[in-house]
């Protein structure tokens, strides 16, 4: 939900904006996930599976589409949809919602920082030495 | 930005590891600063082929994450003469640390690969190299996957042994084009080049099964067979056929965007 606070209206036009776009930006997020888990068969993604290791077989077994962006995610590191989406030269709309999917899946983490969200493979925290 | 080159193949004994240490050779003495990883955890054959008797570190250490990759590398620049730089990366031959490599769990796997794509930093970024050659095992082994998905060119040496040619053909399309892998083939152990238009014939054939550039013919050469993998062609026979035909190609492949 969008909340112009108290505060925020005391501000400069701009910082208000800025505000703004950061809630819309959250709120965009949300709404991906959630078309994501109104997809036939995604029910079970209401609860996102924990640690899945993102190996090269997992990467081979994947959809085209959603290959594309974690091969991609893998090879930055941590990443933004918008870098991502400037490797794989598709909407940055598209790579977030393919990035929250992979997150849902349990093959992606996922961090704010500030107003932008953070998309990474947890290599190093996932499974025993 | 350097590049990353693996060196694979769908059958064993195709000449991988004999283009691999060529090649490094070949393109350090142009001036490029190399380093040559041996990624065939389970018969390693750098180190022998090299001559190099033992290692502080190896690269089976740096994959499990207990040592540092500037420990692992070995310089052999002064085999290259003055240009270029040539650092080594061997795989423990030890039986033990070939059973522990063959024994790996997925998670593990996972992060070899995390581990393999931050070469691209520490070494090619850092380090100013201008290519890493993974030499890697035969087939769909996951430490060979792995050096597949991390690097920017793949070389695929083969020959025209038939069930090569078939496996071949399956793993391009079946694993490289999945990951949309840049990809030229090495076509080695060629009977006939004789003439210009034999050539012309086996480059059309090849353009025809595997649909992906050529980047060079190599032919059978006793020469090599005679050497024993004793021999480091580029080396030591700078005026050798064999030679000039590594050197064109890592011509090429300097060459390539």
């Amino acid at each position: 939900m969008i909340v112009a606070t108290p505060e925020a209206f005391g501000k400069k036009p701009l910082q208000v904006l800025e505000k703004i776009k950061e809630n819309l930006e959250r709120l965009n997020d949300k709404m991906e996930v959630m078309i994501e888990l109104q997809k036939p068969g995604k029910k079970d993604a209401l609860h996102p599976i924990s640690d899945r290791p993102l190996d090269v077989m997992t990467l081979l077994s994947m959809p085209d589409h959603l290959r594309k962006t974690a091969m991609s995610l893998c090879r930055i590191g941590r990443a933004t949809a918008e870098e991502v989406s400037q490797q794989t030269k598709r909407a940055r709309a598209v790579e977030s919602a393919y990035l929250n999917q992979l997150v849902l899946m349990g093959y992606l983490k996922k961090e704010r920082t500030g107003r932008k969200a953070y998309f990474y493979v947890d290599r190093e925290n996932q499974g025993g030495p | 930005m350097g590049k990353i080159i693996a060196v694979h193949s769908y059958k064993g004994g195709t000449g991988k590891t004999l283009l691999s240490i060529n090649l490094s050779a070949a393109l350090a003495k142009h001036g490029k600063n190399v380093c040559l990883f041996d990624l065939d955890f389970r018969a390693p054959s750098l180190a022998t082929l090299l001559r190099i008797e033992k290692a502080e570190h190896y690269l089976n250490d740096y994959l499990n994450n207990a040592s540092d990759i500037n420990n692992v590398l070995i310089d052999l620049s002064d085999r290259v003469g003055k240009k270029g730089k040539l650092f080594v990366g061997l795989a423990n031959s030890g039986t033990e640390a070939i059973r522990d490599m063959s024994a790996k769990d997925r998670k593990w796997e996972m992060r070899a690969l995390g581990r393999l794509l931050a070469l691209r930093t520490s070494l090619l970024n850092d380090k100013n190299f201008d290519y890493l050659i993974f030499d890697t095992s035969p087939g769909l082994q996951y430490s060979s996957i792995n050096a597949v998905v991390s690097a920017d060119l793949v070389l695929v040496a083969t020959t025209f042994d038939r069930s090569d040619v078939d496996g071949t053909r399956r793993m391009l399309r079946e694993l490289y084009d999945l990951f949309e892998k840049k990809t030229e083939i090495v076509l080695n152990k060629v009977l006939d080049v004789s003439s210009k238009s034999s050539k012309d014939d086996i480059q059309a054939k090849l353009k025809d099964v595997y649909q992906v550039p050529l980047l060079g013919i190599v032919p059978c050469f006793c020469d090599i067979l005679k050497a024993e993998g004793g021999t480091i062609f580029v080396e030591e026979k700078p005026d050798h056929p064999f030679t000039r035909i590594v050197n064109d190609m890592a011509e090429n492949i300097d060459r390539l965007p």
